[in-house]
């Protein structure tokens, strides 16, 4: 990944990250919340190259760690991220390509969430946070699942998309 | 060429975590880059979110006005013909009449306290990402907000202020589970913590072992030194369940606030205390139970045997003495 092409994937992870925390967080979900944010975030990583896939963790979790409403030591979704880009990356080649799969593709950012999710929740108790009940946040993460499952076939198609276009005659070989 | 370009991922990896295990020591230790940089982030947030949420003031509650749409259904014609005739005195939309309500509920109950107080409009609610439960307020240092005031809703307390800016301040709603409350059981003046367990259900834990706790039991803010974060005598909640286990050392119970949480729309945040404590001035009174009493006339019996016709006397059929209509106030 070219230093200019981590600028504008930062660039555009953070105009998402802005529409999430004014606009979706705005949205009463029946069960639990939908992070946007994070499902955009997924996909990006997933079709990414495995050091690229890594480093969009880190910049995506450092972006998170910027919201307002986080209690948590800064720092900590960027460390989530960057392990779960990491895992992303390494079963690269086992996952295929996303783009002629479209719902393996959400059915994976899906479930990738969640564990996104559940990973965070985990460091968090590592870091001496309180997380709260363990069912509250068991809807939590799979209201998420479940909202991301429901949203991201609108999504993602416009995101992958979006991304060939972004990449240079280079990169696409 | 894969074996390289898999050393150079785990060489990558390798950096970003130690970077990002860097910046939790820094934010841990407390160095004010890490916290400032989520207040500058506050600040460029916070006029999008007040843009955005009069945009998305009406779709806020999609979803659940759908979830409802039966239930509502029956009413919707019978509110149909009432609706025609309020539209006509419609000034202002529904929205801001709501928003209006809440503030005069909000007034009312610092009013009472004697609070001083700034009152603030929601902006924002904490992201879904984020397992802690936050709101956004257009109200900043400006206004006189600053860090670890109390946020008043209309009939009860809400949260605390976690940060400021200069135009908008971040609350810690008190169902966040890092939310922790001294109250005090108004009436018999035992006192415990209340604690955010991350939905709209509290846990009390008393304090007083001696105590005792009923289902019922409104509880009211101790108040903190200094009056930071908590005012005293606001209410907190209502104990809806007794959970007495003999293995625990402290009783514990369920509570149930008295703000819903969800629905918050205007707040108001106190920025002076009261001259004096007010004790419990502020436990809502339950409504009263409304009797009336529907006595049945007393019948004239006509009897049917030739004899007694003679004498015309009405003879009285015992009725019913006292039929009475409970009719309870809903809450």
């Amino acid at each position: 990944m070219s230093p200019l092409r981590a600028l504008f994937s930062a660039l555009f992870l953070f105009v998402i990250f802005t529409f999430q925390e004014s606009a979706v967080a705005r949205i009463n979900f029946p069960i639990a919340g939908f992070s946007f944010y994070l499902a955009v975030l997924i996909a990006l990583m997933a079709l990414e190259e495995s050091s690229g896939a890594v480093l969009m963790g880190f910049l995506g979790g450092f972006i998170l760690d910027l919201a307002p409403s986080t209690g948590t030591p800064f720092g900590q979704w960027a460390l989530v991220l960057t392990l779960i880009g990491y895992l992303i990356a390494t079963n690269r080649e086992s996952i295929g390509d996303f783009t002629s799969r479209p719902g393996a593709f959400v059915g994976f950012v899906s479930v990738a969430s969640a564990l996104t999710l559940a990973s965070y929740l985990l460091s968090g108790t590592l870091l001496g946070e309180n997380n709260g009940s363990f069912l509250h946040n068991a809807v939590v993460i799979l209201g998420n699942s479940l909202w991301t499952l429901i949203f991201a076939p609108l999504v993602l198609p416009l995101l992958a998309k979006l991304r060939s276009l972004s990449l240079t005659s280079r990169e696409r070989i | 060429m894969a074996g390289r370009g898999g050393n150079r991922s785990r060489l990558l990896l390798v950096i970003l975590l130690v970077t990002s295990l860097f910046l939790i020591t820094l934010d841990l230790r407390g160095v004010s880059l890490t916290k400032s940089s989520r207040s500058a982030t506050q600040s460029f947030l916070a006029p999008i979110q007040k843009g955005v949420s009069s945009l998305f003031s009406p779709v806020g509650n999609f979803f659940s006005d759908i979830k409802n749409f039966g239930k509502t259904k029956a009413e919707l014609t019978a509110t149909k013909a009432e609706n025609a005739k309020l539209k006509s005195q419609l000034i202002l939309s529904a929205d801001m009449k709501g928003q209006l309500a809440k503030l005069r509920g909000a007034l009312n109950l610092a009013g009472h306290g004697g609070y001083k107080v700034v009152s603030a409009r929601v902006i924002g609610h904490g992201s879904a990402s984020t397992f802690s439960q936050t709101l956004t307020i257009d109200a900043g240092t400006s206004d006189g907000i600053t860090k670890d005031m109390t946020v008043l809703g209309g009939t009860g307390i809400v949260g605390v202020v976690k940060e400021t800016t200069a135009t908008s301040s971040v609350v810690e709603l008190m169902s966040d589970p890092n939310f922790k409350i001294g109250v005090r059981i108004a009436g018999t003046q035992s006192i415990g913590v209340v604690l955010g367990q991350g939905d709209s259900h509290f846990v009390l834990q008393l304090l007083d072992p001696a105590g005792t706790i009923k289902v019922g039991d409104v509880l009211v803010s101790l108040g903190s030194d200094g009056n930071k974060p908590f005012v005293a005598g606001v209410p907190v909640g209502r104990v809806s369940a007794v959970n007495n286990s003999g293995a625990s050392l402290t009783q514990e119970a369920d509570v149930l606030g008295f703000e819903n949480l969800n629905d918050l729309g205007v707040v108001t945040v106190v920025v002076a205390p009261p001259a004096h404590d007010p004790r419990d001035a502020l436990v809502p009174t339950p409504e009263p139970t409304v009797t009336v009493y529907v006595t049945a006339p007393a019948v004239p019996a006509v009897s049917t045997s030739p004899g007694a016709g003679a004498s015309n006397t009405p003879t009285p059929v015992p009725t019913p003495s006292a039929t009475s209509v409970k009719k309870k106030a809903g809450k």
